[in-house]
Parts: structure tokens; C-alpha cells; sequence
């Protein structure tokens, strides 16, 4: 199930801010209290995947190590579609919360 | 520890040298920030336990294949249609520059002329036809699921498309070619020539590039297939 909103996840924590790929995994497990500590080469293909889709922009910086490493950043497309996904989301999550209050142990209809 | 991790990396995705390198060079600084985060842990361990949160590095590199062979053939299929419209303009080309030149073919290969006209236009709206059908085949999606063994079946069909869609490139370009020559003929070396010859240098040139593109989108399917097989 979380694979399929990895999209949604990974459009989050870059909403922060530019990240490079350790950063975004340490961010989404921060920002979810470690509830989704994803296998770590998910996230890369998805970052791939969404610079790809022109969602993301990316370019190579230094760290402080001395390394090359690839800061990924949402582009204004980005930023709209996560504004949408958000959107779409929040619509469903209220409808599932809707759903299951149904059937609190209290019996009480929502 | 790392470096054996990386290096299955990059030979699993060797048909494509510059995602290989960047991915390469994304995952060391990964691997080793995820070492230096874990001080109390011995390097060897703590290198161990790095590729091991990464995952399987095949598994990964099917999927960056995957992203890359969609590209791939993307840029095909755009490819395609863009040397078809460089091979219409270059003829087109020609002809203003005959009309120009006063340069008419000779009765003696006027029937042969005709052929060859014919052959180059049915070969080359059959190229057109095919580059955009393979194209629009292809679709916009598939980022996403490239992995799945449908749409890999989707991407089989779509480059054996673009390789019959070359092939009747090549036919054109070729009777392109030989009515350049039937045309030029006889009068021997002048300053007149460079455009024609010129032109058909282009349409060679482009039908090349269709080659190349169509050559790397098929080694990015079998090295899909090989990664995901495994």
C-alpha cells in the first residue's frame, strides 16, 4: 500500500525544502515518527522517476565530506501536482475517517 | 564492502553509462553517510549494515533500467518522427534547388526515374505512418509500471515497430540516394552538387541517428529482461 503513495510521500518531504536522497529518507521517517521506514533504494528510482516526469529538478553539489551528491528540489510543476495530490488525499482520508467512525465501540453512528 | 555493492550496481546497468556513473555516485554518498550515522558500529559492520538497508542491488537496478528504457524509447519514437520531417525537408529542398539549377533528368532514364520516385514515396509515408503509430503506441505512461512483464511485452512491439519504420526510412533514403546520383550524372564535379549531395549526407546522417536510438532501446530491453529474470 505505501508503494503506491510513494509518489505523495517523496513530493513531501522535498515540499520542505531542496533534499539530497538521505536527507528525503531521514525527512519522511522524521515527519511520519518513523511509521514508514521504506527499504532505502525505493527512494531513488522515485526521485528518478519524478525528475523524469519533470516534477523534480536535480543538480550535483559538495557536502562538507568533499563528495559529489544529487540535491533534488520540486519544480513548479512539482509543487502543483503535490498541491493536487494533497488535495485528492485529504478527500480520501476523510472519507475513510468518515467510514470507520461508523463503527466506534461507543455504537454511536458518526 | 561498498565499492562490491556499487560495482553490481553499475554492471547491471552498463547499457547505460551515464545513468550507471550517476547512480553510482548517488548511492556512495548514500552508503557512506548511512556508515558515518553509526560511529558505535565497526566500519565493516556498519558497511554491511548500510547496503543491506539499501536492498538488493539488482532489484534496484531493474528499476533505474526500467526508468532508463522508457526514456530510451520515448526519445526513439520522437526521434523517428523528427528525421522523417528532416528527410521530407531536405527533399523538398532539392527540388527548389533543381527548379533552380535547371536541372532536369534524362529521357534515356525517365522510366527508371519513375520507379524510383514511387518507391521513395510509398517507403517514406510508410515511415511516417509507422514512426508516429509507434509513437502514439508507446503512450505517455509507463514510468510506472515499466516493470511489469505487459508493459515490457508493450515495449517489444513498439521497437520492432521503429525497426520496420527504419527499415522503410532506409528505402527512401536510399532511393533518395540513387536518383540524387541517376539526376547528377554526367556533368561532372561542380559547386552545384553540394546541395544535393549535402542533403542526401543529412538523410543518411538522420536515418543513422534513428539506428543508434532504436540499437540502445533494444539493449535496454534485454538488459530489463536480464535484471528482472534474475
Amino acid at each position: 500500500m505505501l508503494k503506491g503513495h510513494l509518489d505523495l510521500i517523496v513530493l513531501a518531504a522535498l515540499a520542505a525544502g531542496p533534499a539530497h536522497g538521505y536527507a528525503v529518507i531521514e525527512e519522511i521517517r522524521r515527519r511520519s515518527g518513523r511509521a514508514f521506514d521504506l527499504p532505502e533504494g525505493t527512494i531513488y528510482p522515485a526521485l528518478h522517476r519524478l525528475e523524469q516526469a519533470g516534477l523534480l529538478s536535480s543538480r550535483w553539489v559538495t557536502a562538507d565530506t568533499g563528495r559529489k551528491r544529487r540535491v533534488y528540489a520540486l519544480t513548479r510543476r512539482g509543487e502543483s501536482a503535490f498541491a493536487e495530490r494533497r488535495v485528492v488525499w485529504q478527500q480520501f482520508s476523510d472519507a475513510i475517517a468518515g467510514l470507520l467512525a461508523f463503527g466506534r465501540p461507543d455504537g454511536s453512528p458518526a | 564492502m561498498i565499492a562490491e555493492y556499487l560495482d553490481t550496481i553499475e554492471r547491471a546497468l552498463a547499457h547505460d553509462r551515464s545513468l550507471a556513473r550517476r547512480v553510482r555516485r548517488e548511492i556512495e554518498d548514500h552508503l557512506w553517510e548511512a556508515v558515518a550515522a553509526s560511529p558505535e558500529e565497526g566500519p565493516i559492520a556498519a558497511q554491511r549494515r548500510a547496503a543491506a538497508s539499501f536492498g538488493d542491488p539488482r532489484a534496484i537496478a531493474a528499476q533505474f533500467a526500467a526508468i532508463s528504457l522508457v526514456r530510451r524509447a520515448r526519445s526513439t519514437g520522437a526521434v523517428l518522427i523528427l528525421v522523417a520531417a528532416g528527410v521530407f525537408l531536405t527533399m523538398k529542398v532539392r527540388v527548389v534547388w533543381y527548379d533552380a539549377m535547371q536541372c532536369v533528368a534524362g529521357n534515356d532514364i525517365g522510366a527508371l526515374n519513375g520507379h524510383l520516385l514511387a518507391v521513395d514515396r510509398y517507403a517514406f509515408w510508410l515511415a511516417v505512418v509507422l514512426g508516429i503509430a509507434s509513437r502514439l503506441y508507446l503512450g505517455n505512461s509507463g514510468t510506472w509500471d515499466a516493470l511489469s512483464p505487459r508493459y515490457r511485452r508493450k515495449l517489444h512491439r513498439f521497437i520492432l515497430l521503429a525497426m520496420v519504420a527504419a527499415g522503410a526510412l532506409l528505402v527512401s533514403v536510399g532511393s533518395d540516394a540513387a536518383l540524387t546520383g541517376l539526376r547528377l550524372a554526367g556533368p561532372g564535379l561542380s559547386p552545384a552538387l553540394i546541395v544535393p549531395l549535402a542533403s542526401i549526407a543529412v538523410e543518411v546522417a538522420g536515418f543513422a541517428l534513428v539506428v543508434l536510438h532504436i540499437r540502445a532501446a533494444a539493449r535496454g530491453a534485454a538488459s530489463m529482461r536480464i535484471l528482472s529474470e534474475a
